[in-house]
């Protein structure tokens, strides 16, 4: 017997063969001892599940299990009022360096525009960031012609300077 | 819902009202009432007391936030029921990401042995006091891998059809037949080889 005669008997014990073919079933049967086996022995032991799933109490105390529900419910309800206290990087990443590294570069190009003549020696930009939550550094290489820019996440900086992550913005 | 002699009077749906209005002690009327179920499901999936026990009270924050999606298609106790089932799922398929695919593992579709097994034609729990059968199904359904017992509890115990058997488990219909199917016949190999001083 393949697997799919197997499967249709089960379908047609669990009766979730589709309309129709259990007449078909029901003549295989009458002639097939093999298949009226296999039902008997899903019959059995669909029949010594009915109803003997074993008992199994919670091990704990009404007042126990229900302090630490309670206590649960009311942590996360603080942690979902409360202010986030993630920081900056951790909040936005990289998304955020996207807006504050065009802001910065629209800066650069506008201070280059408005003072052209100024890029090969006394070049030096200026940068208004969009966010209170970022600082930036920069570095003028004037040999180079190259500005770079370093935005990093003030809170983390707080803690270590090391820590800050490093966006560099180039100039020319 | 005032008083605790209200409470333990109190239908179901009463409870689950007063519950959305912010009515913790009905809450807790509801987790008393069905707490033993949800961990006997939790328990039948995990094989496992402490991760039940853990499963069950997260099953129960969540019913907590999720009230107001609870619209009684369903008796409370079933609704709760599905969602310890789906955290007991997930765990498992965290465990099953970290565990490298074994031969078990690849049997749990196409059967393994019982797929040349001939059938057992004598009824193994005939004649079986019910207690000493519920230890004897208990002790099968422990040696089944999670997919086999898992398909088998919801089929068999918490009587779901295989598209919402499918649903649950994020399987096809096809995979629910065929674990169902081979869940089916080692439970009789089990139920016929167990010995007596094997559910002691």
């Amino acid at each position: 017997m393949n697997e799919e005669a197997q499967f249709k008997l089960q379908a047609y014990l669990d009766g979730e063969l589709p309309a129709g073919e259990s007449a078909g079933v029901q003549e295989w049967l009458a002639r097939d001892p093999e298949a009226r086996a296999l039902l008997a022995e899903l019959q059995n032991t669909n029949a010594a599940l009915a109803g003997h799933e074993a008992e199994v109490k919670l091990p704990e105390t009404r007042d126990f299990f229900w302090s630490k529900i309670e206590r649960e419910i009311g942590r996360q309800s603080v942690a979902a009022t409360a202010p986030s206290r993630k920081s900056f990087w951790a909040r936005w990443g990289w998304r955020g360096l996207v807006p504050a590294g065009g802001f910065a570069a629209v800066c650069l190009l506008a201070l280059h525009l408005a003072n052209p003549g100024a890029a090969s020696a006394e070049f030096v930009p200026e940068l208004e960031l969009a966010s209170d939550d970022m600082g930036a550094y920069t570095y003028r290489n004037q040999e180079d012609g190259l500005t770079m820019i370093w935005l990093y996440d003030r809170s983390s900086a707080a803690q270590s300077a090391q820590s800050s992550t490093p966006a560099i913005l180039a100039s020319k | 819902m005032k008083t605790d002699a209200s409470q333990s009077s109190a239908s179901d749906e009463q409870l689950v009202e007063a519950a959305r209005q912010g009515d913790m002690g009905a809450f807790e009327e509801l987790v008393a009432r069905h707490r033993d179920k949800i961990y006997a499901r939790a328990f039948s999936m995990m094989r496992n007391e402490d991760e039940a026990v853990d499963l069950s009270q997260e099953a129960w924050v969540k019913s907590w936030q999720r009230l107001n999606q609870f619209h009684g298609e369903s008796s409370f106790g079933t609704w709760v029921t599905r969602i310890v089932i789906n955290l007991c799922l997930d765990q498992l398929r965290k465990r099953k990401r970290q565990r490298t695919e074994s031969i078990e593992e690849m049997d749990e579709e196409t059967g393994g042995v019982e797929r040349q097994m001939p059938a057992v034609t004598v009824n193994p729990t005939e004649r079986l006091e019910r207690g000493e059968l519920r230890k004897k199904i208990d002790a099968a359904l422990e040696k089944l891998s999670h997919e086999h017992r898992t398909v088998l509890v919801l089929h068999e115990f918490e009587d779901l059809e295989y598209k919402e058997i499918a649903r649950t488990m994020d399987c096809s219909i096809g995979t629910v037949m065929s674990r169902l199917f081979y869940a089916r016949r080692k439970m009789a190999a089990l139920l016929a080889d167990l010995k007596t001083e094997e559910l002691r």
